[in-house]
């Protein structure tokens, strides 16, 4: 199972994307999660998806990215076909070509497109934002604005915990399979459950006797070994976030025309293409995954 | 000889984890003094994990069962402190290192309980890095605590609970879970605390010869009860008790005893260590043949 | 009984195609043998045994089982000829009684519930473990979950045994145990090879060592032999039992002549030069 872990943590760097402290980075992706879901209009999504991008290169995190969209973007782009026949969207619905025993619309594709962007565009800023940020600075910087210390140390030993409970499956599967265990169906997997749920409260109950020893939960008042300092450019990205979320926002709800739905249309060569093209991705994906699966 | 101070005593102590019916410990009578490398023998399951967690508190402020008589540590009775103000006295590792770890750097692991007391930002790396140093781990700040070796993580266990500066040390068998190299690290960390920072060191360990070498106080435990309690000399120079209920002497002592029971030579004291050993053999295989 | 069962041709391992684990080892291992494999953890001791039953493929050089090329071979289909007993017992059980869990191997390899019957009875009797036939695994002590890893892999009935760390961590009643266990199993004609730093185990039971050291198989010999080279063994960070570095002293004090790898040999070393008469 090596290399199958999807790089979602921080990935140790320079870049001035690095150096901007947590918590500006945090307003500006929660401003465009918010924006992603007020407006459906394909120029703020694809400007989003544009600016993410670019802040990808700055913070010199390609390869990790690409890694992360290799398992997302065929999930995202199946989001395409799924609309394209059944649009999540009010009738009336206008059908532009019929495909096989479904019909595709306008409104589908036009739903299936935004919603793909929507998806896009936050997971580029969530992971920009996780793999340049520490995660204690990140932790440290919520508790700073009232996250309860428990949560925090709740989280932290989470995702320490996340790698290292897969490697334990792992190493499960490789016993059970020198034990004859053929490698699929869920009777399969099942086996392989119990001991790492076992390791798993092992390791809590001697953890928890470790963390009393060391005056784990003490009342009164806790100090933090991590210090995260804001400094005048952080105040100022923090800023103009809000100031930039804020403004979207009303410009949104003010400007009627934003809503493109009614009047971009997609000619059946197009929308048919796109159908097609989704569903390849999304197959070949899935063809790769049970390929490695079944394998193991 | 200066007056040692007790730093540990178990008066009476009986022990019954809750809804068992045979004790976990039954009886225990100890004293032990300040400065003093105490090592703890016995099977598993006869009770040196559960003794050991009667030192620090643990047992009974966070375990809960059916406590009888009194351990009073450095003058205080457990059943009358919390856990963590005992933490400031007592500090523990136990056998599994990676177990004890859940920070994403070296030094925040060592800062987990300075934070827990409340000690300033501004102090806490002074006292991390004298933590570390001791360890033989200064450098290594910034390192994942699940990136090192094993015994690297165990050291740093040490490490951290070396920063809330106690007294006392116990280690619940702290290298039965790593390999060789790490094992003599550990085992020359806890001799350093013991000799350079005259701590009193307790240490439940399987290896006889380990004991042998570095302990100045032995406890052996068996069910629950305190069989023996000496020097290593006066225990491990009772093979025959030890060898009934399933424990074992160094290899050298074992060689003596054999030589005086099955051929009949005299031998005034068994040697334990390896140097005492080679000095025996010398004064004992006087002429060769 | 003199044909190879494991065999190793110029065996490489390269991880992530950077780190070389295992460079170029070439062993040969037959019926019937004791082995102890050594070396610090990421000397490559355990990536080498991994090969034996299939949990990792050569990255270049080639491995043989029973005379198969095990590349093309899966874990489960070797799991028939070579049996791997983790270290962490835990790893493996997952059953509600012991008796399931012994039953779950030979059931994987396709044998009749008859078949399946007798082997678990069997292993009940080897392994000294009647008494907790229908006690659940989690519910018996740590040592005793160690053994009942071990007879989930005897109902398999492999030709060669892994042990990985079978001692490591264990009282000295339970580890005579093993030891017991482990020249039974010899005697059965099974190969038992043991990937251990119990330097007891190593001294005593077992008849070759291999060491392992960064990546390199640097001996391949018996354990007097490996006990007596001062420098194999320091720079391979291992120190001998007690009783053996009693040994090099005496033999440098011109006491003695040769090493002695346990307390009986040494007096029988001793009673070569010295007079010792049995009084009992």
């Amino acid at each position: 199972m090596r290399g199958a872990v999807i790089p979602i943590t921080m990935v140790p760097g320079d870049s001035p994307i690095h150096k901007i402290a947590p918590l500006p980075k945090l307003v500006w992706s929660f401003g465009v999660l918010i924006i992603s879901f007020m407006t459906r209009n394909p120029a703020i999504l694809g400007t989003i998806i544009l600016a993410g991008l670019v802040l990808t290169t700055v913070a010199q995190v390609w390869k990790p990215m690409l890694k992360v969209m290799i398992v997302l973007f065929p999930i995202y782009v199946i989001t395409i076909f799924l609309q394209s026949i059944a649009p999540a969207f009010p009738k009336p619905w206008t059908a532009i070509i019929g495909f096989g025993p479904f019909t595709i619309y306008q409104e589908g594709i036009y739903s299936g497109i935004t919603m793909f962007g929507r998806a896009l565009g936050m997971t580029i800023f969530a992971m920009v934002t996780i793999m340049t940020t520490h995660p204690s600075d990140l932790f440290a910087s919520l508790e700073k604005i009232g996250m309860p210390y428990v949560l925090n140390f709740i989280l932290t030993v989470t995702l320490q915990l996340i790698p290292i409970l897969q490697r334990e499956f792992a190493t499960v599967l490789s016993a059970q399979k020198s034990r004859g265990m053929k490698g699929t169906g869920f009777g399969a997997v099942l086996p392989s459950m119990v001991p790492v749920f076992v390791g798993a409260i092992e390791r809590v109950q001697q953890l928890s006797i470790s963390l009393e020893s060391r005056a784990f939960g003490s009342s009164g008042n806790k100090t933090s070994y991590r210090n995260v300092v804001m400094r005048a450019k952080d105040y100022i990205i923090m800023v103009s976030g809000f100031l930039a979320v804020g403004a979207t926002a009303y410009w949104i709800i003010v400007d009627k025309s934003l809503d493109w739905s009614r009047t971009l249309t997609f000619s059946p060569t197009l929308a048919l293409s796109l159908v097609l093209v989704s569903m390849a991705i999304f197959g070949t994906f899935v063809t790769i995954a049970l390929v490695k699966v079944l394998k193991a | 000889m200066a007056e040692k101070k007790p730093v540990i005593e178990f008066k009476d102590l009986t022990f019954h984890y809750q809804l068992q019916e045979k004790p976990a410990l039954k009886n225990i009578n100890l004293t032990i003094y300040e400065g003093e490398y105490v090592a703890i023998l016995g099977l598993n399951g006869a009770g040196k994990t559960t003794l050991q967690l009667c030192i620090n508190g643990v047992i009974p402020n966070m375990i809960y069962g059916d406590f009888e008589g009194d351990v009073i540590i450095n003058g205080m009775n457990t059943q009358e402190y919390p856990t963590r103000e005992l933490a400031k006295v007592v500090g523990m590792v136990f056998d599994n290192p990676e177990f004890q770890l859940t920070q994403t750097s070296v030094a925040e692991e060592v800062a987990l309980g300075l934070e827990n007391l409340g000690i300033p930002t501004e102090e806490m790396r002074g006292i991390i890095d004298e933590a570390l140093e001791t360890v033989g781990m200064d450098g290594l700040q910034e390192r994942s605590p699940f990136a090192l070796s094993g015994g690297q993580q165990q050291r740093l266990a040490i490490a951290s609970a070396l920063a809330m500066k106690p007294e006392i040390f116990v280690m619940d068998e702290p290298t039965s879970n790593i390999d060789p190299i790490g094992k003599e690290e550990v085992i020359a960390v806890a001799h350093k605390l013991n000799k350079e920072k005259h701590m009193t060191v307790i240490l439940a360990e399987h290896e006889v010869e380990v004991i042998a070498q570095f302990a100045d106080h032995v406890i052996v435990i068996h069910e629950g009860e305190v069989i023996l309690d000496g020097t290593p000399h006066e225990v491990f120079a009772q093979v025959e008790t030890l060898e009934k209920i399933g424990l074992r002497v160094p290899q050298v002592t074992e060689f003596a005893y054999k030589l005086e029971h099955q051929y009949g030579m005299k031998i005034k004291e068994y040697p334990v260590r390896i140097d005492e050993a080679e000095k025996f053999a010398l004064e004992t295989f006087k002429k060769k043949q | 009984m003199s044909e190879s069962l494991i065999r190793c041709e110029n065996l490489t391992h390269i991880y992530d195609g950077e780190v070389v684990a295992v460079d170029d080892v070439s062993l040969d291992i037959k019926g019937g043998e004791l082995i102890g494999v050594i070396g610090q953890n990421g000397s490559g001791k355990t990536t080498l045994v991994k090969h034996f039953n299939g949990l990792l493929k050569p990255t270049k050089g080639k491995v043989f089982v029973k005379g198969r090329d095990t590349a093309k071979m899966r874990v489960q289909e070797l799991s028939r000829s070579v049996g791997y007993v983790f270290q962490n017992p835990n790893h493996q059980l997952f059953a509600k009684t012991v008796h399931e869990e012994l039953e779950f191997g030979p059931t994987n390899l396709g044998l009749e519930p008859e078949e399946v019957e007798d082997r678990v009875n069997k292993a009940f009797e080897f392994f000294n473990l009647e008494k907790y036939r229908d006690s659940h695994p989690y519910r018996i002590s740590f040592p005793l979950r160690k053994l009942v890893g071990m007879a989930s892999i005897y109902t398999m009935r492999p030709d060669v045994f892994i042990l990985d760390e079978p001692t490591t961590g264990q009282d000295h009643i339970t580890t005579r145990i093993v030891y017991n266990l482990i020249e039974r199993l010899r005697e059965e004609g099974s190969t038992v090879i043991c990937v251990a730093h119990d330097m007891i185990l190593l001294a005593e039971v077992v008849e070759r060592m291999l060491v392992m050291r960064d990546s390199l198989l640097i001996a391949d010999t018996d354990p007097k032999t490996v006990f007596s080279d001062k420098e194999l063994m320091a720079s391979t960070h291992l120190t001998p039992p007690q009783i053996t570095e009693l040994s090099y002293r005496m033999r440098d004090n011109k006491q003695i002549k040769n090493l002695a790898l346990s307390v009986n040999e040494m007096i029988t070393e001793v009673g070569k030069h010295y007079p010792l008469k049995r009084s009992k």
